[in-house]
């Protein structure tokens, strides 16, 4: 094992991260951004517009990341519709189609999480809400949200993980993020276990953050389900 | 009791479920300050009743009024009946208050977080003003160091209670109690009555559905007795227990002791 090689390219694996960093966490933003209503109008919404909704969510959830990259990136330049629109400067790009597909794959599986766990939340704490005069769209944000989004976090944080190693396959398409680094350093020296050790060890670590802020998220939000004995309730008898 | 101002009015209200005819025409009107329990054996309509005068089920038919105002009622094509404007039913709601049998505090909240929760977002109370007001409940109702608890930390007594504070925090024309005690141990059941017992002495408008009848006989000041969907006693409790109008509901006190 040569790790002098590794040492004198880390600038590529540092362009590599900083492609994986901004392609995933755009992507996640924009995903849940886009999510949170799909689940709300999944949940709530007339027939008319859970139909759309469930046809979006089967079709990325029913196949490979890899084929909808395809599709978009290789796939819309064939349609002289998007060719002459002014779309194309965008579709052209290797980098935003990249985005777009990881955007709308983590959209549809977010969504999904999200519907059960909107789904989920206890028919009588609706009841308490609308017996304490909320309108449905303050319902949904005081009371079916917040309680969603806990019971949705370690679901979450699977997809978020998903997510980034999913991103990888962005190096298929001529991006240099972590997985394209390794590709890059491995075709120049011909050290395949350098290379791609080398960026499974910066997964790992992104892995390991990521865990580390979605652990701390859960100490703050599940407050409310700790067992009573390791918060600084004591236990009483009843007066 | 003619004087006295009417808080919820009832007239020939009617519900069905699919083919089970649950209220069969209920007329009835709760003045302010009244206490009334409402007891009967179960399915004989009491919670949906209850549930009826918030709108959390929708009568068929009959007129409904709270503190003057007429919920006016419309038919859907399907010939199901539902509320007309729901500005309304909001509005309606928000002048009643619900204790539920399963308490159905919100769980991610804090007792006082749930109790400032509608004064603050309903309301539109300031909230240092609502969290003063949720303290005194909170204090009332006898957990005033549970603030940040959360209800899941607390015991169904407890739970119960702050339910209460929450129902009381809203300052409502009439608070409605679907078997407060039901849910709870026996040996927590007497915390729970005891502030009730108290909202009951401070005048308080209360319609409770229950199967304490120490509670009917000696707390409320009226005493409705259901059955198969209809009202078969209606009077004092002094009357209602010791001179019942009809066997059911001999047969039924019988039942219960």
């Amino acid at each position: 094992m040569d790790l002098s090689i590794i040492l004198e390219n880390l600038p590529i694996y540092f362009t590599g991260l900083k492609n994986t960093v901004i392609l995933v966490s755009i992507s996640l933003v924009l995903g849940l951004l886009l999510a949170v209503p799909l689940a709300i109008l999944r949940n709530y919404g007339n027939p008319l517009v859970q139909l759309p909704i469930r046809a979006f969510v089967y079709f990325f959830r029913g196949t490979p990341l890899l084929v909808q990259m395809f599709l978009i990136y290789y796939g819309f330049g064939q349609f002289d519709l998007i060719k002459e629109s002014l779309l194309w400067p965008f579709f052209r790009e290797a980098y935003f189609c990249a985005l777009f597909a990881f955007t709308l794959n983590t959209a549809a599986y977010t969504t999904e999480i999200l519907r059960g766990a909107i789904k989920a939340t206890p028919h009588g704490e609706i009841e308490a809400a609308m017996a304490a005069g909320m309108s449905r769209f303050l319902m949904v944000r005081r009371i079916i949200l917040p309680s969603a989004f806990r019971r949705a976090l370690p679901a979450y944080s699977n997809e978020i993980i998903f997510m980034l190693h999913g991103s990888s396959l962005a190096s298929v398409i001529t991006i240099v993020d972590i997985t394209g680094a390794a590709r890059i350093i491995n075709s120049r020296f011909y050290s395949p276990y350098e290379a791609f050790l080398t960026a499974a060890v910066f997964y790992l670590a992104i892995t390991f953050l990521i865990v580390f802020l979605v652990k701390k998220l859960e100490v703050h939000w599940f407050a409310h389900l700790q067992p009573q004995s390791t918060s600084e309730q004591v236990v009483e008898s009843p007066p | 009791m003619e004087d006295r101002v009417v808080s919820v009015a009832l007239d020939e209200i009617h519900k069905r479920f699919d083919a089970n005819e649950v209220l069969k025409g209920i007329s009835l009107s709760a003045h302010h300050g009244e206490v009334i329990s409402v007891l009967g054996p179960s399915g004989s309509g009491k919670s949906t009743l209850l549930r009826c005068i918030n709108l959390l089920e929708v009568p068929d038919s009959g007129r409904l009024f709270v503190s003057g105002e007429e919920v006016i009622l419309k038919k859907t094509r399907d010939n199901r009946t539902v509320p007309a404007d729901m500005k309304q039913v909001e509005r309606i709601r928000s002048k009643l208050a619900m204790v539920f049998q399963q308490f159905n505090l919100w769980s991610h909240l804090t007792i006082l977080q749930n109790v400032i929760e509608a004064p603050v977002h309903v309301l539109k109370v300031p909230r240092q003003e609502a969290i003063d007001r949720a303290k005194m409940y909170l204090d009332k109702v006898g957990i005033p160091d549970k603030l940040e608890a959360y209800p899941a930390h607390l015991s169904g007594g407890q739970q119960q209670r702050a339910a209460i504070a929450r129902a009381l925090a809203v300052e409502p024309e009439v608070i409605l109690f679907d078997e407060p005690t039901s849910a709870l141990d026996p040996e927590l059941v007497g915390e729970v009555l005891q502030v009730m017992r108290t909202l009951a002495e401070e005048g308080r408008t209360m319609i409770v559905v229950t199967h304490e009848m120490g509670f009917a006989q000696e707390v409320s000041s009226r005493v409705i007795f259901l059955d198969e969907g209809l009202v078969m006693e209606d009077g004092d409790p002094q009357t209602v227990f010791n001179n019942p109008e009809t066997d059911r509901f001999s047969t039924f006190i019988k039942a219960m002791v």
